[in-house]
């Protein structure tokens, strides 16, 4: 399974660039979309799940054409979308056996099998009988990942799938994510770089519906070894004066207390110390630099 | 206080803000505008009724504000409702408010802003007064305070109390579908009760006035017998039943505040507990389900499954889709909601089938349905026009297209399986009709099932109609990006149509979703309907499939909901669908021109608008003849030969035509308004000198002219050649089986009056004059006429009929006319049958029959010999074949004893499809529609049995119309209608009763009261009375069984011999041409029979239109000593005579009233007492002495003269 994204431009009516020209190729692995609100992310997946055509660009998959041949790409995706609903008083049992049939599994022993592993794994089980409008948020987003994962999907969608989970059901997730093994193409969309950093062997940051960095966390990280530097400061004159004489990447409170990374090539010295670079860094570093480039122009 | 105002000007800002405040306003005004500018849109009256005068305008107030409950469920409910649904409730309440000004504030903004709305009733009927093309003769100018009158007593107090239970109940239950529901049940239930009310056709008016929400019954209680002057001019009174029933409303509403002022808690904790604590009870639950036991962090490996998709993957995946789809709908509140007002609506209007008027017959299969069907198919078309939005808009409104649209399905399944789950809601619908219909029989006695029947109307004439509408909803929810736009079009389509087809559009080619009408007959099932139902059927579905496959095509599947990315999705799916699409508009197209062809090609297709012009045009065109001499029809002699099967007949007629006037006459105008004479040719040389168009109206010129008294034989064919199917309209006398055309289709000489328009409204329109009145009594020409065949006196009549011996259904027919049966013999699989009147005379009034029949045969024995009584019936109905034999015996006998000999020696009843619905009397013979045959009398005690007294009514005709004929001048009409309804009430009287007759009266006084209170033109007095059936019908029984009441049965029954033995066969010989009697020769003949100090009952019933306003004022008893009661009684009685507008005026009198004393409950009285008393003022008291205890005592009471209040004609006797 491999994904060739290319060239994909899309505006909306109301004059909005959610994509702009953008390429990506993903292979059979467990790929994470990186940026902000806004950045195109949603536009990419729904583009991707068959449900929106761009204006220009191409995307196959295993050689079938996405944009045309969409029923072809929907019998071997799952997809979560990154908000969605649910009918009223219907159950999950009911729910998901309605998309198993939808989804192709004729074989009624087999759905039974799949529904039932699905719930478990979901931690839906004891609550499978239960109307879904009656679900909380994390239960509703357990069910939309139960849904995705029906029918062995080969190229799986999920847009911000964390969202909502408390942190054990994420761990979980994450964990079930990445069981479901090789030859399965996932594109993990997300703000939390965690998600990424936990799971993903490769990964894209996008912003302004751009391609910023694309390769492997691991790489990414490689190159800011060295290259970040910390320091605590007290007040917000201190931080604007910071800002002001460094290319500064995050702050974070700590205690009441802002602690400010910095971007440099060598230690600044001004208090700064060098501390270990993580994901976030590369992440904030792009964005920042996309930002100083575009009010450059 | 400053806190309310707070509020208060909050709440009125906020609506100002809101557009559904202007478009409230906007659907009054336009609503209340349409009233005034266009007359057909909403019928108040009649018209001499003003279109904005004080009554139309109560009226339309009623209506618009009781459709107006929803949005005042709406404002009102809303108002309250408007913190918890935008959660700003956690901010108010931590407030410091007070109650007062919460509660207070939102209501009376409220109440405020409905006021306003609903202010578009007045701005909108007064600019309805100022459209130029109103009708201005019907409108009257400065009458703003009519509206304002009637605005505060209906509409505002209608707000008041109604928008208060609304806020109370949306106050204390806050919740948004309570709001919406109540509107809705509110309306519903009303209207449920209503038709329950209207259905038993109870006379009291009281009760049900006052406790009633709307005003539909307390505008009837109070304006029923208003006539259309005091319609024009009296308000809704602040008195009597109109004020109670007002401050009984206004005391809910203020209940109702007082409740919700006590009620209504003012903390979050409480609030919150409510409206969220179950949800959220639910929701923890639910996670503490998950949460229960440990589970292992590693994931275990899914299965493997295997994906199939083929065609039957297609229909699994179709299937489940409908099923769930089905479900939601099932597991909806508002779709139980629809439920069970389609079922008790069905259940109620099923119990009613068996009530036909105001008798009980038979709940035969088409009644049942006619009577469960029609609110039901409203209601389908509500639940296809709702539930397409919803479908088509649930995985968008619930936010589950990300996933669905996502699915590995075509568009096809998806849109495929909502129609579907429509269709299967809509069958299931049906079906629960359907058992609503047999319940209702089965609790009706009835349990002659015809489930073939119940299934072709509904699953194959109804459920298409609902189908092509569905479509047409689907459609539009497909295209449309509004659910409730599509909502709007759907339900304005449907208005619109209406509307077109009121003004003239009626062409179901163009028409959406339109079929022609049909009825069913247990004669002929849906016989000659078929064709064209099945044709338009297919038309129209085709072209909804047509909008189905492009809704497929257009069908949203994504996130891009632009009209851009949705043609590129189009122009994707078109070649598949095109396959279809071109199926359909083929069928379309075949359909269409094959429907075309018949009902415009093969038939002219005429507008009703069309068919005026062509009667008004042949009145300007032609009245100017009306009064030429022409020669009478003094005999006819027809070969009439039918061909049920092909709905045609054929034929050929001969006349002998004989000049009665002292002039010669050289022109025959012939007038044939079916078009089925043609070949008219004279015994001497004659040509055409003009025809018009259709061969309405053609004038022949004799060569040489016919002298007084000389006879001409004038011979013609005559027939009608039924083509391939109408778009409606088709001609009720030709049948499969039921036959029945009159002496209408034969040649009528000289002009007709009876084609002329008569509606006023009509007339105006087409610019004639009023319509023309018969004459006045002793009219030499009028006088000379026969009132009911003008081109002729008496005839002598033969004929030959045939029918087939195969018709349709393979079955021998019979054909009948009137005259005795000479021969009968076959030929050439035909049956023919040769009828005489021999030397008797008849009435130029002669009728073909024929039909598949069962025969029941009697004999009475009268006076001249044996009579066969003959009842020729469908094999479905054998009901009331008896009765209508003991019905004629029993005429027979009273008729020949006080009136005089039956003229013939034979009578016969014939049954004819139910395509109109009348009985008419030819000579000795009766076609009787079928639902006299139905009749039924489940407690004799109680029910009227129409059958019985309509046989004896048409039976009467025989004396009175074939007997005695009046001349065609004013009056004439009562002596064959009047006497013929007098004589049937005696029949009826000897079966069944006084006690009954009373009952069958006062249906006649309320039914003459409202016939004079919505007369058009103007109420003559009896004897002078033109075309007014309430006048002939009721006031007839009312007076002539008054008359009986003061100098007796015998009395009345001896002046009717001595004037039928005087006059009756007038000009009956040839040669004569003397007047026909009138009615002054019938008063006269009365008043010998009357005393003198009684005459003045004839001058006042008779003669002239009084009324009388008689009311018991008290009534007390005391014991005598010898265990006796007296009564001192105190009464009122008035005397006032109206003119033909209403205008009255008091009378002096002498007259001679009732008194009398009762024992037992009211409605349930025995009488104790009942004597005349004269009267000379207007207040009197009495004194009575009774045996029993008295409980009711009174003035005229058991209703014997007209009073226009007659129940408070007697009081409860009491104690002083």
């Amino acid at each position: 399974m491999a994904l060739t994204i290319s060239g994909l431009s899309k505006t909306y009516p109301n004059g909005v660039k959610a994509l702009r020209n953008l390429s990506l190729t993903i292979g059979n692995e467990m790929f994470g979309l990186l940026g902000p609100n806004g950045a195109g992310k949603s536009s990419l997946m729904r583009t991707v799940a068959t449900l929106q055509d761009p204006d220009s660009g191409s995307v196959t998959l295993d050689g079938i054409d996405v944009l045309k041949d969409k029923n072809a790409v929907r019998r071997v995706l799952g997809y979560l979308p990154q908000e969605f609903g649910v009918y009223p008083r219907m159950s999950a049992l009911d729910m998901l056996h309605h998309l198993a049939i939808m989804k192709g599994i004729s074989n009624k022993t087999e759905r039974n099998q799949m529904v039932d592993a699905l719930l478990n794994q979901t931690n839906l089980w004891a609550a499978r009988k239960k109307s879904l409008s009656t679900y909380s948020g994390g239960m509703k987003q357990r069910f939309g990942i139960a849904q995705a994962l029906l029918a062995n999907p080969k190229l799986i969608i999920v847009d911000e799938p964390t969202a909502g989970l408390d942190p054990a059901e994420r761990n979980r997730f994450l964990n079930l994510l990445s069981s479901i093994g090789s030859n399965v193409t996932v594109i993990l969309s997300t703000h939390i770089v965690d998600d990424v950093r936990e799971l993903c062997p490769r990964m894209a940051i996008i912003a302004s519906g751009q391609v910023l960095l694309e390769g492997s966390p691991a790489a990414a990280l490689d190159l800011l070894n060295g290259k970040i530097f910390s320091k605590v400061v007290a007040t917000d004159d201190e931080l604007r004066a910071l800002e002001a004489s460094f290319s500064v990447i995050s702050t974070h409170l700590v205690g009441g207390l802002h602690e400010v990374r910095i971007y440099a090539g060598t230690n600044p010295g001004a208090d700064f110390k060098p501390v270990d670079s993580g994901l976030e860094d590369v992440y904030f570093l792009n964005l920042a630099t996309q930002a100083a480039s575009q009010a450059a122009n | 206080m400053a806190q309310f105002w707070e509020f208060f000007t909050f709440e009125l800002k906020l609506r100002a803000k809101s557009l559904s405040t202007y478009v409230y306003f906007a659907l009054w005004f336009f609503l209340s505008f349409l009233c005034i500018a266009a007359e057909d849109f909403l019928n108040t009256g009649n018209d001499k009724v003003l279109l904005n005068g004080p009554f139309a305008t109560t009226a339309i107030y009623i209506i618009f504000s009781f459709f107006g409950c929803i949005v005042i469920a709406a404002l009102f409910g809303t108002s309250i409702l408007r913190d918890f649904q935008r959660d700003t409730y956690q901010i108010i309440f931590t407030k410091p408010i007070t109650r007062f000004a919460y509660l207070g504030g939102r209501w009376a903004g409220s109440f405020v802003t409905t006021v306003l709305v609903f202010t578009g009733l007045i701005f909108g009927e007064a600019a309805g007064t100022l459209a130029p093309w109103a009708d201005h003769t019907r409108i009257a100018h400065g009458a703003f305070h009519w509206y304002v009158h009637a605005f505060l007593i209906v509409t505002v107090v209608q707000i008041f109390f109604l928008g208060s239970i609304f806020f109370t109940i949306a106050a204390l239950t806050r919740k948004l579908f309570v709001v919406y529901l109540q509107g809705v049940v509110f309306f519903a239930v009303y209207l449920v009760i209503n038709a329950i009310f209207n259905a038993t056709r109870s006379l009291e008016h009281f009760w049900s006035a006052i406790f009633d929400p709307v005003g539909l019954r307390l505008l009837d209680a109070v304006t029923r017998y208003w006539t259309p002057v005091e319609q024009n001019t009296l308000q809704l009174p602040w008195s009597g039943v109109c004020l109670y029933n007002r401050l009984v409303w206004m005391g809910v509403g203020v209940l109702s505040l007082i409740v919700v002022y006590a009620l209504f808690p003012l903390s979050v904790e409480t609030l919150t507990s409510v409206s969220q604590g179950r949800r959220a009870a639910r929701e923890r639950e639910n996670d503490a389900s998950a949460a229960q036991g440990a589970r292992s962090l590693v994931a275990a490996r899914l299965p493997i499954i295997h994906q199939v998709f083929n065609a039957s993957t297609t229909l699994a995946q179709f299937v489940s889709l409908t099923r769930i789809r089905i479900r939601n709908i099932f597991t909806e509140l508002p779709f139980w909601a629809i439920f069970c007002v389609m079922v008790m609506y069905a259940m109620l209007q099923g119990h009613f089938a068996g009530h036909f008027q105001d008798q009980n017959v038979y709940p035969v299969t088409f009644l049942m349905l006619d009577a469960v069907r029609g609110n039901s198919f409203i209601l389908l078309l509500v639940v296809a026009t709702l539930y397409a939005g919803e479908l088509v808009w649930r995985e968008r409104d619930t936010h589950f297209d990300g996933i669905h649209d996502a699915l590995p399905m075509r568009e096809s399944t998806d849109w495929l399986s909502r129609l579907a789950a429509l269709a299967a809601i809509e069958l299931v619908l049906l079906t629960v009709v359907m058992l609503c219909g047999i319940l209702s029989q089965t609790f009706a006695g009835y349990f002659h099932y015809e489930l073939i029947e119940y299934f072709k109307e509904l699953y194959v004439i109804v459920f298409p109609q609902v189908l092509i509408y569905t479509l047409f909803a689907l459609f539009l929810q497909t295209v449309l990006k509004n659910k409730f736009i599509g909502h709007g079009i759907v339900i304005g389509s449907f208005v619109l149509l209406a509307v077109l087809q009121a003004h003239g559009w009626e062409d179901t080619l163009y028409l959406f979703g339109n079929t022609p009408s049909y009825t069913y007959s247990d004669m002929n099932g849906y016989g000659h309907f078929v064709p064209a139902l099945f044709w338009s059927i297919t038309y129209w579905l085709s072209i909804a499939a047509f909008l189905g496959v492009l809704s497929i095509g257009l069908a949203m599947r994504g996130a891009d909901d632009g009209w851009a990315a949705r043609m590129r999705l189009f122009r994707h799916r078109t070649p598949r669908l095109m396959p279809a699409a071109v199926a359909f508009v083929l069928i379309a197209i075949g359909s269409g021109s094959w429907y075309f062809y018949n009902t415009h090609v093969l038939n002219e297709f005429l507008s009703a608008p069309q068919r005026r012009d062509i009667q008004a045009q042949y009145e300007r065109d032609f009245k100017k003849y009306q009064f030429l001499p022409q020669p009478k029809v003094i005999a006819v002699d027809a070969n009439v030969d039918i061909y049920p099967e092909h709905r045609s007949f054929s034929g050929t007629g001969h006349y002998v035509l004989q000049n009665k006037t002292a002039a010669p006459i050289s022109q025959i105008h012939i007038v044939d308004t079916q078009q089925s004479i043609s070949n008219v040719r004279f015994d001497r040389p004659f040509h055409k000198v003009s025809s018009s168009k259709r061969d309405l109206y053609t004038i022949y010129a004799l060569d040489q002219p016919l002298a007084p008294g000389e006879k001409l034989n004038m011979n013609f064919s005559v027939g009608y050649n039924s083509r391939g199917f109408r778009d409606g309209g088709e001609r009720p006398e030709l049948a499969y089986s039921g036959t029945f055309f009159d002496v209408g289709y034969f040649p009528t000489i000289g002009y007709d009056p009876g084609f002329e328009l008569t509606d006023p409204r009509r007339r105006r329109e087409q610019h004639l004059g009023p319509v023309t009145d018969l004459p006045q009594r002793g009219d030499p020409l009028g006088s000379r006429t026969n009132l009911f065949t003008k081109d002729s006196d008496w005839i002598t009549y033969n004929t030959v009929v045939s029918t087939s011996d195969h018709d349709s259904e393979g079955k021998p027919q019979i054909a009948l006319a009137p005259g005795y049966l000479q021969r009968d013999w076959h030929q050439n699989g035909r049956h023919y049958f040769a009828y005489s009147m021999g030397d008797v005379k008849t009435l130029d009034f002669f009728a073909y029959v024929s039909a598949r029949y069962d025969v029941k045969r009697d004999v009475f024995q009268g006076v001249n010999g044996p009579i066969n009584i003959e009842v020729y019936y469908d094999p479905h109905h054998p009901y009331d074949v008896d009765d209508m034999i003991a019905s004629s015996k029993a005429g027979l006998a009273y008729y020949e004893r006080n009136y005089s000999p039956f003229e013939f020696k034979q009578f016969r009843i014939l049954e004819f499809p139910r395509y109109r619905a009348f009985a008419q009397s030819f000579p000795n013979t009766v076609p009787y529609a079928e639902s006299g045959f139905i009749g039924r009398v489940v407690n004799p005690q109680e029910d009227i049995d129409r059958t019985y007294f309509v046989t004896a009514h048409e039976l009467a005709h025989q004396w009175w119309g074939h007997q005695l004929i009046g001349g065609a001048v004013a009056g004439s009409n009562m002596m064959s209608e009047s006497l013929a309804e007098y004589s049937a009430l005696r029949i009826a009287q000897k079966k069944y009763g006084d006690d009954q007759m009373h009952k069958f009266l006062k249906h006649e006084l309320d039914g003459y009261l409202r016939g004079r209170a919505s007369e058009a033109h103007k109420e003559p007095p009896i004897v002078l009375v033109q075309r007014e059936a309430y006048v002939w019908y009721q006031k007839g029984s009312l007076v002539m069984y008054g008359l009986a009441d003061f100098i007796g049965e015998d009395k009345v029954n001896l002046a009717l011999h001595n004037f039928l033995m005087q006059y009756r066969y007038a000009n009956a010989s040839d040669n004569q041409d003397a007047p026909y009697p009138d009615t002054r020769q019938f008063v006269a003949a009365l008043r010998a029979q009357t005393p003198p100090e009684y005459q003045y009952y004839i001058t006042d019933a008779f003669e002239n239109i009084v009324l009388y306003d008689n009311k018991a004022l008290t009534a007390t008893y005391v014991k005598t000593p010898d265990k006796k009661y007296k009564v001192t009684l105190t009464v009122q009685a008035r005397k006032l005579k109206s003119d033909g507008s209403g205008n009255e005026t008091p009378m002096p009198f002498a007259d001679y009233i009732d008194i009398g004393v009762f024992s037992g409950k009211k409605g349930h009285e025995k009488t104790l007492y009942l004597q005349k008393k004269k009267f000379t003022q207007p207040k009197q008291t009495f004194e009575i002495v009774v045996d029993q205890l008295p409980t009711r005592a009174g003035i005229d009471p058991i209703n014997k003269l007209i009073d226009r209040i007659p129940d408070d004609n007697t009081i409860d006797v009491t104690k002083p």
